[in-house]
């Protein structure tokens, strides 16, 4: 049968949403609130940064979010009434973003 | 309590090739009354015009649904107490053309519904000698509670998504054809997969979630969609694998 | 007489019912979550390029109020994000024992459960030196 391409940007949706469900709260408070407050040596968080498991979930936080928000957004705009030919193109721009997004995320986490 | 309680009915005379107007009733406010009650006073004592559909006034029949106060509800299980002091707003059910007053043209629903293959599909036919199609309880219990849905159109009313997207099957449709795919005695998979799966089936909803919360048999229409996105994606993923196919 | 009025429909419909607008705040929750993650990269590379960056990207960005008021909205729309996504999670999960299906309130409590796990590691993680 003919398949629609919608299970493979379902599929990252759905996996943004449950990371950042878990993650974000918390890391919106610790690098938002926690850091500016100077609450952090330099030294802990170089640590923190420079091992591999802490920039594998770095990276697949932050891709996984733009993949969820790519999704999201495109859907939401439509619910509200974008005119209906509009909607493939605002896709495709979406998930330029969110790609692009991700291509940045590897390079940082890589460095 | 009050003795009398307003209601405000949404009016549409397709003759008039009028705007639809509000028509204003001043009703007995009574404990045990509904709603329907209420519409059913105004068409025997006051204005014998006014048209909506009813039946069994005990919340099986499913055809009295309306916005009550913006909110879809069957009308026979909504008391007018629960609205006091008033006044109640009563318009035709919303994401329908409407036809005359409160009466809603389902066209477009009875066509989707058809349209998914809403019976019992065998491969292989029994015949009367052969005896009946067994199943146990835990076969039922995997599709019972979506076989509850009694077509009353509220989840529809409910879900913005059907109201813009012309081509979405809808709530009740999709949660019918899980209902059948579900069922252990059912052949009729593969026929439902394309339409269901397709755009303008389960991947057109972006989960609302309202047409659970209106539904007055529990069917719970939006888990029902979301389980058919699951096991689209897994068909979807699977059909990439070199052997076997799901 | 066949003259019906056609369907009535407002691109406003989110306005219409609670519901319909906390289901619209929920979803552009994704548009503060990716934008923190922009931030959560930017402050990642702020790291790796050493201390001297990293401070004064700390002093001159994150600790401005405008940073400050976007981590407050952000945190607000991730939590309503994480308890919608919670409460969602046993729709298209239809965990089954046996006959008996398992109770939505179970799947929902083990999110909570696991969230408080995942939150409480996360923030050991920044704070045990």
């Amino acid at each position: 049968m003919r398949y629609s391409s919608e299970p493979i940007f379902w599929v990252l949706f759905s996996a943004g949403g449950v990371v950042t469900a878990f993650l974000l709260p918390v890391l919106i408070v610790m690098t938002g609130f926690v850091l500016p407050a100077d609450e952090v040596t330099f030294t802990h968080l170089d640590d923190v940064f420079g091992n591999v498991l802490v920039r594998l979930v770095i990276f697949a936080t932050v891709s996984l979010s733009f993949m969820h928000w790519a999704n999201r957004f495109r859907h939401t705009l439509n619910d509200m009434g974008m005119a209906k030919s509009l909607f493939p193109l605002v896709s495709v721009l979406s998930y330029i973003a969110a790609g692009a997004g991700t291509v940045w995320a590897a390079v940082v986490v890589l460095n | 309590m009050a003795d009398t309680i307003t209601i405000e009915v949404f009016r549409y005379r397709p003759e008039d090739g009028a705007e639809p107007v509000y028509d204003t009733f001043d009703v007995p406010l009574r404990q045990e009354w509904r709603v329907l009650d209420a519409l059913n006073h105004v068409k025997d004592e006051v204005d014998g015009s006014l048209t909506f559909r009813w039946s069994c006034r005990m919340g099986v029949c499913g055809s009295c649904g309306m916005m009550v106060n913006g909110v879809p509800k069957l009308t026979c299980s909504a008391f007018l107490r629960d609205f006091a002091p008033g006044p109640i707003r009563i318009d035709p059910l919303d994401g329908f053309p409407v036809e005359r007053d409160l009466v809603t043209v389902l066209d477009d629903f009875m066509g989707k519904l058809s349209a998914v293959t809403p019976w019992m599909v065998h491969k292989d036919e029994r015949s009367v000698e052969q005896g009946e199609y067994r199943q146990s309880p835990a076969e039922l219990a995997q599709f019972k509670q979506y076989s509850m849905c009694i077509n009353c159109t509220l989840c529809y009313a409910a879900c913005p998504v059907y109201t813009h997207e012309d081509d979405f099957l809808g709530p009740a449709v999709l949660a019918l054809a899980q209902r059948y795919n579900l069922d252990s005695r059912d052949d009729g998979n593969e026929q439902r997969y394309p339409l269901i799966w397709s755009d303008s089936g389960i991947w057109d909803c972006t989960f609302v979630g309202e047409c659970s919360v209106v539904c007055p048999k529990h069917v719970d229409p939006s888990a029902a969609i979301q389980q058919a996105k699951v096991q689209s994606a897994q068909s979807f993923f699977a059909s990439f694998l070199p052997f076997g196919k799901r | 007489m066949a003259n019906p009025l056609p369907r009535r429909h407002s691109n406003l419909w989110w306005l219409k019912r609670r519901p319909y607008f906390i289901f619209f705040l929920r979803e552009w929750s994704s548009l503060f979550i990716a934008g923190y993650a922009v931030l959560l990269l930017i402050l990642t590379s702020k790291v790796l390029d050493g201390e001297a960056a990293y401070n004064s990207y700390v002093n001159d960005v994150l600790e401005s109020p405008l940073l400050i008021g976007f981590h407050v909205v952000a945190l607000l729309f991730a939590v309503l994000h994480t308890v919608t996504w919670f409460g969602a999670v046993p729709k298209g999960l239809a965990l089954r024992r046996g006959e008996d299906p398992v109770p939505p309130s179970l799947i929902i409590g083990g999110s909570y459960a696991a969230w408080a796990v995942v939150t409480i590691v996360v923030a050991a993680v920044f704070l045990l030196d």
